[in-house]
Formats: structure tokens, sequence, C-alpha cells
């Protein structure tokens, strides 16, 4: 088996390929395991992420089905877990980390990790991570907006054994459980991922068995090897050069109004690319929408990753796609103790939606333009439908619209970046669970950004509280300024944010990100998922599918006509049969060209005066006249405006038609070397 | 005489069995555009008449590809105001996680023919807004002047209280009396709304499909003289009557599928296996299902397009894009690949001569001289200068190979995938291949059974008498069966037997009239009572079987640890255990045939031939002797190195291996365990 063939592999093609695709299928039996024992509803919801790794920590698969969010810091945990036993790692060991400073996401995602051992011979590591409903800390579900420092978010786990040569150490199992909200639920949970590890070790026992343990080894590197080759062959196809682009966080509220940049610049060189992040935003925030640098990097590989969907994901990836995370103490480089368990809100998207932009200069053919925000809500509360009144935690996340892409409109109602496989909860199991009672749960009409390519839909969904007392509400969200972008002229879509009784008595908008909001009985909550952003003038959007969209009820007939510039008349609504008028569609588009790049420079006062007294809408003010203001009061956002407007006039306005029937135009470039 | 047919995309395969002798034949037609055609053609091309018919029983890949296609007739559903889009939300989740530019399907209903109503159910079934009737009477005339003939009516929490779902109906089947409806609270009574009315909607758009397919095929036979049920075999392994199939068309969704599943554990059992393993292995793609003690698994967790559930219980089968036209290529990383893309049937494998100049696992076969280069008895000539050019130029040079060297790479690297394929079926769910018997079928699958029994460590291959229409035998011999649950969350403690034992009598009632309106006689009808168990806090559920009447739940809570200790290597006694729902097969027990024992004449196997074969083995090719396998009587024992052909397929006996013909003419293989 150790010939040397032609490939620059020792093993043969066919053992290679064999042992390959066995590691493919090992961690997606993992998966498989872990999908089927798990008790947190957010491993259910497909939180989680297997790997096998070698000696040193590197991965050499990942699983198919892993959260996007996880992939880039399994090889971090799983050296931090090296470093400290090192010497002290034996068969029937099971460690668990979840320390974000040693490479960890957010303490949520608990990494079970054990070694793999043949004959005596140490060959790897297994690790299955899965995000935990609870660690503890201040708030339920441990998302707690207003922490000061990592203490107050939940337990950090730095490396630390449980079993202990097969002997379950019940000690150690407790006193991480009893930390935690649902003890019984993280023992049964940290079972489950155990259990999925020692299956690793066994299919990798068998395959020692019949290809000899050598092999294994040689495999081991091979297939990093090999993850590498293909991707630097990909990447060496590329023109070399520099892009750069900057992507916002709404705010840091200890700074005032303004959005925070998060900036990347990519450089394809030879057969690699790196990215540098040293441009972002220097500090920390003092929300908790801030990042590690396993969080950081995540992001990178898993843009870089969707470029390539067929590539597999291990440690070889990694020696090609580089990263500078720039002075730590960044927002995306945070340091001990910084608060980051919202990464996944904050810098994550932001950074992965840059690398979306910066790889659609390269490969047109795979454009895509920016993606709905990920978002948690949580209501809790006491029950008052049972005796004994217990706790509840209604934990909600969205689905929503994604990207309009370069020929094709945006998925809708799809998972976010962060995983697309985060799949949303089943309502009517919600309902059984905590004393809500949902009001809706719809695709949003208008909420799709405009654009020759229309983005995804969004989401609408509610709930009214009955039969509760002492109930909060808190919300990890971002893009209810830095809204969701269109790409080459194409439009935002829809501000992300939360209404308590909207349209009512009593209607209150708390904004996209908030903590701890006292609610009581009666009162209904309700908020948006943004949908994709669109790609292209929406002037050239066909008619035929601006009328569909309208006979679906994707766009109401307003929209239509402010944002495609397309009139559309209802002919019967029992059949849902309407018309275009084609004349007056030419006059309305050739009225929007002429006028839209002035209504920009519009006084943002005097906008926000309109909105207030209700003269203009909310998709007014993003779409027409590119005006932030806080979406409950109206109050104008100035500096937020003035860079929201710069990124409509680099992003979208270059792209517009100025005659309507001009097709062809000339796209400018955010290459810079 | 005893009919089934399987209609695939391309073949009508027709099963005879004569039950007075036991004896079977078969034959095969092209699938036609009305495929009723093609079924009446087959049964002709049998030499059958149709009034010597005594039962027919038909699996069909309609419904399937009705649902693919969209090709259905306009359905409307009803939903609770402010939830319109369940069935396009989904569960928001994709099937690919990182390919941008992978497109998904849209629902089975567009938004456009969703309607809503105000009314709503809480989660513990309690009204709290009732159906307004003028309102649903205004619905009802919409529907109407749409002139849509199917409707699904999806309410929230229907499955707590079907009071809602009901009076919809109602005010709805006054109005539209010609007007098929489907209630979420009748189909699948279940929570989780997605799953539910994915199911609901499923079933709706299918039933004017299947209803005008059952009534035209019925008729059909009729005609010819037929006077028994048509009865349609359904994803969970049963069949119904024509009746049953147009109200639960969802069912028919896998229709086609299940029919291999069941060949598979009927061939197995004559033969004295109850544990078998299925590898039905086609042109484009290999079928894998497993059978544990002479029980299928069946699964709720299943779709024909991801994102679009249908919670019908199906016979578990893994499809893998690995069969005789898959191809063979090199990544740009130099690694050798084999699928999932295929050459299909144009141009077809290079060896075919039309055009194809991909090396495929059939070019490889003939290039080894494994297959011969006439198929079908002459029908199809196969080209091994053209496989072996293609091997060459795509496989051999890149790596450095010979092409022989090249071919046995390729074919190895198909093997491992179906390996791994089947590893997921049974060791990932706690079996031990060791304990199965493989069943090899389909066109290609006895050319590669014994070498993937070998690599799983399976003892022994099992190749049918007619391999290439096998499936359709699957459908002959099942039993009429309904699958009927309810939601039933209650810790185990909570549980007083008595109310369960009621609301399995329930259950059992509704078995008894859906079996009674398809002409069941109640002694033919046999009930099975399961109970859904998890570990509280846990997601997944098992489906645990327990006696009539309830005693105790003793020993269902113990068979639950066992089964969950077997499946996923650990289990909780002391942790409590919840239970989820209860469900009732109920069964119309169809009559029996005998097939035929053949008893051995003590006459020895004698070659009609021999070519020059490589086997993986041996290290070169050696002159192997040819058997036909119509010439193999019971008893028969052919010594490998050898190859066995027949009209549909192909068997290869490697070295040191020895293929015995049992009593009812299928080919075991007794396969060593590898040193």
């Amino acid at each position: 088996m150790t010939k040397q063939n032609n490939q620059g592999y020792s093993l043969d093609p066919v053992t290679f390929e064999v042992l390959k695709n066995a590691y493919v299928n090992i961690v997606d039996q993992m998966a498989e395991q872990i999908l089927r024992t798990c008790y947190s509803f957010v491993i259910w919801s497909r939180d989680f992420s297997s790997a096998l790794c070698d000696t040193e920590g590197n991965t050499i698969m990942q699983g198919s089905g892993d959260i996007a969010a996880h992939v880039g810091t399994l090889h971090y945990t799983a050296k931090a877990v090296i470093k400290k036993f090192e010497g002290d790692i034996h068969p029937g060991d099971v460690f668990v980390v979840n320390d974000v400073y040693q490479g960890g996401t957010h303490f949520n995602d608990t990494r079970i990790f054990a070694p793999m051992f043949f004959e005596g011979e140490l060959l790897g590591f297994a690790q299955a991570n899965g995000h935990w409903a609870d660690v503890g800390g201040a708030v339920p579900g441990s998302f707690n907006v207003s922490a000061l420092d990592h203490m107050a978010e939940g337990l950090r786990i730095t490396p630390v054994r449980v079993y202990s040569k097969g002997k379950y150490l019940s000690d150690v199992a407790e006193l991480i459980a009893h930390n935690t909200r649902k003890p019984d639920d993280i023992i049964g949970d940290l079972q489950a991922q155990a259990e999925a590890c020692r299956l690793a070790e066994r299919e990798i026992q068998r395959l020692c068995q019949k290809y000899g343990v050598e092999t294994i080894k040689t495999s081991f590197a091979e297939v990093q090897d090999y993850v590498e080759t293909l991707t630097r062959q990909r990447i060496s196809e590329l023109p070399d050069g520099t892009w750069e682009t900057t992507d916002y966080i709404d705010v840091d509220p200890a700074e005032g109004e303004g959005l925070i940049p998060i900036n990347v610049r990519m450089t394809i060189k030879g057969d690699s690319v790196h990215y540098d992040l040293s441009g972002s935003h220097p500090r920390t925030i003092s929300t908790f929408l801030n990042c590690c640098y396993g969080g950081a990097f995540a992001a990178i590989v898993a843009g870089t990753k969707m470029q390539s969907p067929d590539i597999p994901l291990n440690s070889g990836f990694y020696r090609v796609v580089t990263v500078e995370l720039g002075p730590v103490g960044s927002v995306v480089n945070a340091d001990w103790p910084t608060p980051v368990a919202g990464f996944c809100s904050g810098p994550f998207e932001k950074i992965m939606n840059s690398v979306f932009e910066l790889w659609a200069e390269i490969l047109p053919e795979r454009a895509m333009a920016c993606t709905f925000n990920l978002d948690y809500l949580l209501i809790g509360g006491r029950d008052t439908r049972h005796e004994d009144k217990p706790i509840f935690m209604w934990y909600d996340w969205m689905v929503g619209g994604w990207g309009a892409r370069n020929g094709r409109d945006g998925w809708a109602a799809t998972g976010p970046v962060f995983g697309v496989q985060l799949g949303t909860q089943p309502f009517e199991g919600q309902e059984r669970l905590s004393p809500v009672l949902t009001t809706e749960h719809e695709l949003l009409i208008d909420s799709g950004g405009p654009g020759e390519y229309r983005g995804g839909m969004g989401v609408q969904k509610g709930g009214t509280l009955y039969a509760c007392e002492r109930t909060v509400v808190s919300y990890c969200c971002d893009r209810e300024r830095s809204v969701t972008w269109g790409l080459w002229g194409g439009l935002p879509s829809f501000p992300h944010g939360v209404w308590v009784n909207p349209g009512q008595e009593g209607e209150r908008y708390l904004g996209s990100i908030f903590s701890g909001e006292p609610l009581h009985q009666g009162d209904t909550v309700t908020r948006p998922s943004a949908g994709g952003g669109g790609l292209g003038d929406p002037l050239r959007r066909s008619v035929e599918r601006v009328l569909s969209d309208v006979t679906e009820g994707y766009v109401s007939i307003e929209r239509a006509l402010k944002d495609y510039g397309v009139v559309v008349r209802l002919l019967d609504p029992d059949l849902a049969e309407y018309e275009v008028d084609l004349d007056e569609t030419l006059a309305a588009r050739q009225r929007i060209a002429r006028e839209r790049p002035a209504m920009l420079e519009e006084d943002p006062e005097a906008v926000a005066a309109r909105y207030r007294a209700g003269e203009l809408t909310l998709l007014d003010l993003i779409r027409q006249y590119g005006v932030i203001v806080n979406w409950g009061s109206g109050e104008l956002l100035e500096k937020t405006t003035a860079q929201f407007r710069d990124m409509l006039k680099r992003r979208t306005v270059p792209y517009w038609s100025t005659r309507i029937e001009q097709v062809d135009m000339d796209r400018p470039t955010l290459r810079v070397a | 005489m005893r009919v089934a047919c399987d209609v695939g995309g391309t073949f009508t395969d027709v099963c005879f069995l004569n039950e007075a002798t036991g004896t079977m034949h078969v034959a095969k037609t092209p699938t036609t555009v009305d495929p009723i055609d093609g079924v009446i053609a087959g049964i002709a091309a049998g030499g059958v008449n149709l009034a010597d018919i005594s039962l027919f029983a038909h699996g069909t890949t309609l419904a399937t590809n009705a649902l693919i296609t969209r090709k259905f007739p306009p359905a409307i559903m009803i939903t609770t105001e402010g939830f319109r889009d369940v069935i396009e939300i989904r569960r928001g989740t994709r099937n690919d996680l990182w390919d941008t530019y992978k497109e998904m399907a849209g629902p089975y209903i567009p938004r456009r023919d969703r309607l809503t109503i105000r009314e709503r159910v809480d989660y513990s079934g309690k009204v709290l807004v009732e159906v307004d009737e003028a309102e649903a009477r205004e619905v009802a005339r919409v529907i109407a002047k749409r002139g849509v003939k199917t409707v699904a009516i999806c309410f929230v929490n229907a499955f707590a209280n079907p009071a809602n779902e009901q009076r919809m109906r109602d005010i709805l089947e006054s109005a539209l009396p010609d007007c098929s409806i489907s209630l979420s609270s009748d189909i699948m009574p279940e929570i989780f709304e997605h799953e539910r009315f994915s199911t609901t909607v499923a079933n709706a758009v299918l039933s004017p499909v299947a209803g005008a397919y059952t009534r035209d095929l019925a008729t059909r036979m009729e005609e010819g003289g037929y006077t028994e049920d048509v009865l349609l075999l359904h994803s969970g392994g049963g069949v119904v009557t024509a009746k049953g199939a147009s109200k639960f068309a969802g069912r028919l969704a896998a229709s086609g599928i299940a029919a291999g599943a069941i060949a598979s554990r009927f061939v197995a059992r004559l033969s004295g296996f109850e544990d078998s393993i299925s590898l039905d292995m086609g042109g484009t793609s290999t079928d894998i299902s497993l059978c544990n003690k002479g029980e299928l698994s069946v699964t709720d967790d299943w779709h024909v397009e991801y994102g679009y559930p249908i919670k019908f219980p199906s016979i578990e089968v893994l499809t893998i894009g690995a069969g005789g036209g898959s191809l063979a290529w090199i990544d740009d990383a130099k690694s050798l690949r084999n699928g999932p893309q295929s050459a299909g049937s144009n141009p077809g494998p290079a060896c075919y001569d039309r055009g194809g100049d991909q090396p495929t696992n059939c070019d490889a076969n003939v290039l080894l001289g494994r297959l011969g280069t006439r198929l079908a008895g002459g029908a199809v000539g196969l080209d091994r200068d053209l496989a072996e050019a293609a091997i060459r130029k795509h496989v051999a040079d890149p790596l450095g190979l010979t092409p022989e060297e090249a071919a046995i790479a390729v074919l190895k690297v198909a093997n491992a995938n179906m390996a791994d394929a089947v590893r997921l079926v049974s060791i990932r769910k706690g079996h031990d291949p060791r304990d199965f018997a493989l069943v090899a079928f389909g066109g290609a699958g006895a050319l590669h059974g014994a070498a993937l029994a070998r690599d799983l460590s399976i003892p022994t291959v099992l190749v049918p008498p007619n391999p290439g229409v096998t499936s359709a035998l699957g459908c002959l011999l099942v039993d009429i069966t309904h699958d009927i649950s309810q939601m039933y969350l209650h810790n185990i403690d909570e549980i007083e037997l008595p109310d369960m034992e009621a609301a399995f009598v329930e259950l059992e009632k509704e078995g008894f009239d859906r079996l009674s309106n398809e002409g069941v006689a109640p002694k033919d009808m046999v009930f099975e009572r399961f109970i859904d168990m998890r570990y509280l806090g846990q997601w997944r559920a098992m489906a645990i079987q327990v006696s009539s009447p309830l005693t105790t739940l003793a020993d269902a809570v113990a068979s639950f640890h066992v089964d969950h200790g077997r499946e996923h290597n650990y289990s909780r006694p002391d942790a409590p255990v919840e239970i989820y729902r209860i469900s009732v097969r109920a069964t119309g027990m169809t009559q029996k045939a005998e097939f035929a024992r053949n008893e051995p004449d003590g006459a020895a196997a004698t070659p009609v031939g021999t070519r020059m074969v490589r086997f993986d083995e041996l290290p070169e090719a050696i002159e192997t002797p040819i058997y036909d396998r119509d010439r193999l009587t019971a008893g028969m024992r052919v010594e490998g190195p050898a190859i066995i052909e027949q009209l549909d397929s192909t068997i290869l006996v490697p070295p040191g291996i020895s293929a015995d013909v049992d009593p009812y003419l299928t080919i075991r293989m007794d396969i060593p365990p590898a040193d």
C-alpha cells in the first residue's frame, strides 16, 4: 500500500477513494446518531457538527450536514484539548470543551471529544459538537444581550475530562449539567454526543483491521492533501488580485447611532486566497455582537466553501484559505472576557455576506446578494396554565429570504447563512410548551428585495401571550439599520425588528437587539425576517415575473409600481387574475429612472418627518430615499443614513439604468489592486 | 392465475403465478404513454387471459412521477388565517447546504391556490374561533368558480380536535358535491403543522390522479373479463383497493419503490432467511432495504422531494446513485470517483456504441469479461473495444494503470460505495450484516453481489430466478393494510390503561371500517398495536408493538430500552419514558399461494461455453465456464470461477465460491469470511 503512484499520493487510487468515502460515511453516521438521540431542541433543529481529527487535531473530515458556523472551528477546539491533555489521553477517555477563547464559537456550542485508539495506539479523535439549549448564565438560553463579560453569558468549559478510561465521571458531568437550566437534558445530550464519538472509533478500528493501521494513518494525512490539492487547483484557475468591501453591524449603543464597519479584503495570488479583516471596527462593541477568532475564521471558511460546494471540508482547506484578523480586541477578534454569544447575528453573517459579494466579482455566474440576518427571540416567564406555574421558554428563530442571484430569484423562507439546516420549530409544538398563541407564520408580502432578480421572501411570525406571569422578551438580531442589501443595482429588502401590539393600543417598537423587556398577558409580539436583497436594476425585471409575483401575493400592487415601475390591475379576485398595463408601465419606468437618483439626495430630516406623518412608508424610506430612522418613533438617524446612502451609491446606484431602453451598462468594480 | 405488474419508467414487468402448479413466469414490455396499455399488453405477452386472473396487484410510479413533475389537476388548500404559507415555509431547511445555485421545487399547491379562513383551535383541542358559515360558503363559491375538484383542509391543531375541519368539509360537501376533500385530521392526525399539512396536500393533489387511473384500469380490466378487485401497492408495503387508493392517494407515493423490498423479503423467506438485505441495482441507481426477523424497516420520515414530507409509513429504502451506468471519473485532485452521474440509457455506457465515451461500471464489467458482449439473448450487443478505449482514456492512462487494473479499480470503488450504503441501513441501526442474507437483483445486482457480501462479511448471497423483474413479484402476495395513528402525548406514569385501551379500540374500529369498505371479511382482518416511545426530553420516538388487550406497559417499556440500546448503542433505564403516539396496523389478509418446490434430479450443471474473465482474486484473466441459467435445475451446483447468464441478468461466481440452485430455483452463494 505504500507504492508511490503518479498521483503524488502513496495510497493506491482505490484504497484512497474508498477510505475517503468511508470517512464521509462515518461523520454522517455520527450526525444521524446525534439527531436520533439528542435532547436539546436546538440540536434537533440541526445546530450541530461532527468531525474526525488526526493526532494533532487537524480535521480529516467534517459532516456534510454540518452547521456552517461550526466549520473552521473544530480543529481549534481539538488542538485546545490536545494541548491540555497531551501525554495523558487514554482509550475510553472523553473530554468536553466550549471555550470561545480557545477556538469555540459561543458557549452553547459544546464539543464532546474522544480519542480513537487501535491496539493501544492513538490514531486521532472524534468530535461531536452541538448547540445545548442552555448553558447557564444570567438568562434562559444563555443569550444575554446585556452581558458585560463572559461570566454573565454562561458556563465557560475549558477542556475537561468526563470519562476516564471508560469510567463515567458523574461528578464532573453533573457539575456542568447543574450549572444549566435543564440538567437532565444536558446529561442526555452529553451521552448522545459521546456515543456518536464512540461510533466513530469503532468504525475506524474496523477499517484498521481491514486495511492495516499504517494505511489508515497515511490516509488521514492524504485526505487532507487531497482537499488542499483540489482547492489549490480551483484557486489557481482564478485571476490574481485584491478586492475589498465593507458591511455593517447596526450600532454600538455605547458609541451612539452609526453603523459599525466590518471590512473584508481578499487577495487571490497563485493558488491560495488570503483574507484580511484588519480594516474592521477596532474595538469590541457593547452588545454581545462580537466575535472571537473561531467564529471569524468560520465565517471566512463557510463563505469560501460555498464558492466550491463540491469540495469536502478538512484542514487541507485551511492551508489554502488563510486569514489575518487584525489586532486583538476588535469586533472580529474579541479578547477575554468580551461577551460573544451573539457572534452569529453580528460579525459572522456580515463577514460571510461580504465574502459572497467579493466572490461575485470573480465568479459572477454564482453571484448572490445579501441574505436575511439570523435571529433568536426568547419569551420567558411562568406558565399559569399549570398549578405549579413552571418556567416556560418560547425560544424561537426564523427562516427568511436569501439574496437574489445572477439570473435567478433568491430562495424564500430558508435557514440563515449561519447554517441552512437550522430549521424553524413547529409552532404546534411550541403552543403545547408555552402559553403563547401563534398569531401568524406567513410569508411577508413585499419583503423580497426588488431587483431584476428578486430577493427571496421573508416571513412574519408572532404570538399572543395568555395564562402567564412575570414574562419578559429578549431578542438577538441585527440589520434593522444595516438593512439586507441588494447587489448590482438591486434594492435592500426589509428591516428586522420586534413590535409589540402592532397597530393596536399599546404599540411599541423594541428594535433588533434588547433584553428583558417586560410583557403582559394579552400582549402580541411579532417580527419579520428580512427577505433577500435584490440583484440587478428592478426596472429591468421582466414584466411577466412582476405579474406572477403579484398573482402569488409576493409583491403588492402598490410596490409593483414603486419598486418595479410595473402597473398592475386586479381583474378578478376570485380567480386571482391580474393584468399589466404596458403603456403605463413604460411611462412609469421612464419616470422612476429619471427621478430616483435625486431622491437619494433629499433632505433626510424632511423625509423622516413625512414618515412620522404617515405620508411615506418604511419601504419608501429604505428603497426610495435611503433614509434610516428609528422605525418606532420615526426619529432620524443622521449618521446611519449617511452611511446607508453611501452604501447604496456603491452597491446599487451605479448599476441603475438612466434611460429605460438602455440594457447594457458598465459595471464598476470593487477591485483595488 | 395471479398476476402482479410493476410499471417502471422504461419497462412494464409482469409476473404470473399459476396457483395450480405453483410455477411462475414473467413478461416484459415497454412502458407506454398511457401506462394501462402497457399493463394490458404485458399480460397478453405472458399469454394470459384477463378472464383467467384471480388476483391482480399493481405497483406503479404514477404517483411519484405526478409529484415530481407537478402534473396533476389544480388543487385548493384551505387553511387557518395567518398560516397560508406553512407548506411553502416548510421547516426552512435544504438538503444541500453549500450550493447556492441548487434549486428546490415549490410546494405542491402554489400560493394563489391557498385560501384562508378565520378559525382557531388551541393546543388542547379547545375551539377558540368557530368556522363562520358565511365565510366558509364564500370560500366554497370561489372554489366552484375556479372549477377545482380536489381540496385539502389543513387547520392549525386539528389533530387535537377535528371539529372545525369537519365543519368546513360539511359546508364544502353541500356546496360542491363532486369535489374530493382531504382533511388533515383524517389523513394524518398528528402534531406538527408542516408535516401534517404536507401529507394532506400530497394526498389531495394525488387524489384525482390516482382516482382517474384506478377507475380506468379497473374498467379496462373488467372489459377484458377480470372480475376481482384491482389492488394497488402502497408505500407501506401493503395493497389498497382502487377505492382506498383514491381516498388515500398519498399512500401510493412510493408504490414503485416498495415493490423491490417486498419481493426481496419474499425471495429470502422462500430460501429460509428471515433476515435479509436487498440490493436492487439497476442502470442509474441502487435501492437498498433491510428485513429484520421478517419485518421490513418502515419509516415515517419520508418524502418524494426534500422539504415536502409524506408521513404515511413507508418501507425504508435507501437509494444511491450507483448503477451499471454510473460514470467512473477522475476529479481535479486525481481521485478515482464513481457516480453519481450516470450515462443513463442515452448515450448509455461506451460499450453500447451510442456515442458515449465516458467509462461506466458496465464498461468495466465488459472489459473484464464478467459481462458478455451479447445481452438479453443477443438483443443488445456490447462492444468490448469501446469499453476498453473509454477506460484507457479516462482512467487507466491518467492513473498509470493497465486497462484491466483500471477496470478492477473502477468496480472496487463502486462496490465500496454500495457497501457503505448497506452499512448505513444495517450497522447504523444496530444490525450485524453477518446475520443477514444479501438478495442481489435488478439488472446489475448479481454481478456485484458476491464482492459486496465479502466486503461486508455477509455469509450468503441469493439471486432470485428472474433478477430483472423481481420487483413485480413484490406486488403479489401482499395484504391490504391501513396504518392509523393518533397523538397520545403522556408521561408513561400518567397512563390510565383503560383510557389507552379505549383509544386503541377506536383506532381498530376505524381500521375495521376501512377494511370493510374495501370488501374484506371480518375473519380475514388482523389488527396490530404499536406505541411510539421516547425518553422524556428526546425528539425522536421508536415504535414498540404491544399486545391486545392491554394489560401492562412494563413489557413495552422494557422493549423500548432494549431497542434503544440496539439502535443507538446506549439506553437510560432510569430515565423517564414518554409516549408520543399510538397506532394500529389493520390488515386484510389476502389468500396465500404456494410456490412450487422443485426436487433435485441429480443432474450436473454443464457449461454452454467459456470466455476469458478477470476476477479480483486472480492475477490475470482465465478461461471461465459460462452457464445458461435456464438450464440450471434444482440441486445443481456451479463451482466458481464461473459466469451464469440469463435473459435479464448475469451472475458472477468468484473463484472458491460455489453457486447452488435451491428448490425455488433461487441461486445461493455461500461466501466464506475474509481472512
